[in-house]
């Protein structure tokens, strides 16, 4: 009965401004009705110029220079998500207790479970020595996914055109930025060389890749080892393409969502559209935590393939 | 800029085959946690991981293969 009430009330409330959308609806269509003499030129510029407007740059805009160094809007956006996480890290450590309560309690819970799911990753080794990079970039890329989808975050700015867009946004959401990815899988790529020559070393590292040894001898154990230098040039191009699908993913995920959320802003009219993104915004909200989730858990599991035989190395050592 | 891009054939082929793999991904995984409850915090960390490697095809379509 209640559910009923709830039904008829959202569907009063969201008629009323379908009654007031009549009207320059058919404004628009008479308007429409009038410029049809023009010739097809001019459509299809306005369709162009629509194109144009409509989206997100793929490139982030400057908005200010110190010196020699450009600020881009979403530089400015990584700096203010940096900025909450440590002042967050900051008031939670700042009086440590052994039995923790308020916000240090609540931290802890989030970087102790944290730290628990890399264990079960990388193994209890390996752990120690790369949690710091895991944890930070899982809770930054989380943080700065959910602060670019805050209301406002890309309709502040200045200099606006006619389609109402802004020519400079003031701010943009962090990963919307291939250099922001990039700089990230890269420096992944680099921590991942260091860890794995110091977890295995340099033979064993080379080892992994081209599985030559024990083979057994014979024609078929030569024939063997060919096929497995092969395997290895294999996966030293899958290596290599580990940094670049990192990027790509994390940037189209959240470039994508982007778009996606302005698209379906404008299906939805001027009057519907904050309806029609709503679910939108939770497919966002979600999307923002799986690629947190997948950046941290496929940079953790290259690093575990190629250390874990270091690990079994180890566990035998304690056996014997 | 984009729309040359998703008016082009690989994306679109692309992106069919990695809905596919990510949808086979799902199905899998939900039968597998279906038939051992316990195993869910595993099976979905791998289910993750080999959803993103199939989604991922997509985003190099878009953005390498102009």
């Amino acid at each position: 009965m209640q559910m009923q009430r709830i039904l008829v009330a959202l569907f009063l409330f969201l008629a009323i401004p379908l009654a007031l959308a009549d009207k320059p609806s058919s404004d628009e269509n008479k308007s429409e009705s009038h410029e049809e003499g023009h010739s097809a030129s001019t459509h299809s510029e306005d369709n162009e110029h629509a194109e144009h407007a409509e989206g997100l740059s793929a490139n982030a805009p400057v908005i200010f220079k110190l010196g020699p160094l450009q600020i881009t809007n979403s530089m400015f956006v990584t700096m203010i998500v940096a900025l909450g996480i440590i002042i967050v890290a900051q008031l939670a450590t700042r009086k440590v207790q052994l039995i923790p309560a308020g916000l240090q309690n609540f931290v802890e819970y989030l970087v102790e479970g944290l730290y628990g799911f890399f264990e079960s990753i990388v193994g209890p080794q390996m752990v120690k020595q790369t949690f710091w990079f895991f944890g930070t970039i899982f809770i930054f890329i989380l943080f700065s996914n959910w602060f670019g989808l805050i209301p406002g975050m890309g309709t502040m700015g200045w200099g606006m055109d006619e389609h109402g867009h802004f020519a400079q946004p003031l701010m943009r959401g962090v990963n919307a930025d291939l250099n922001m990815t990039l700089a990230m899988a890269a420096l992944f790529m680099v921590l991942w060389l260091f860890w794995s020559i110091k977890a295995i070393g340099a033979g064993g590292f080379l080892g992994h890749i081209f599985n030559v040894k024990g083979h057994g001898s014979g024609f078929f154990g030569i024939f063997l080892v060919i096929v497995f230098i092969f395997v290895g040039l294999i996966e030293v191009v899958s290596i290599g393409v580990r940094p670049v699908a990192l990027t790509f993913r994390l940037y189209g995920n959240v470039f994508a969502g982007e778009n996606i959320l302005e698209t379906v802003m404008k299906l939805g009219g001027p009057y519907f559209g904050w309806l029609a993104v709503l679910p939108f915004y939770l497919l966002e909200i979600l999307v923002g935590l799986v690629q947190a989730l997948v950046f941290a858990l496929l940079t953790s599991v290259f690093t575990a393939l190629m250390c874990e035989q270091h690990d079994d190395d180890h566990s035998e050592e304690h056996a014997h | 800029m984009f729309a040359v891009i998703t008016g082009s054939l690989h994306v679109g082929l692309a992106a069919l085959g990695s809905a596919v793999g990510v949808g086979l991904v799902g199905m899998k995984a939900a039968e597998a946690t279906g038939r051992n409850p316990g195993a869910a915090g595993e099976i979905r960390t791998q289910a993750i991981i080999f959803a993103a490697l199939a989604e991922g095809i997509v985003f190099i379509a878009i953005f390498l293969a102009k």
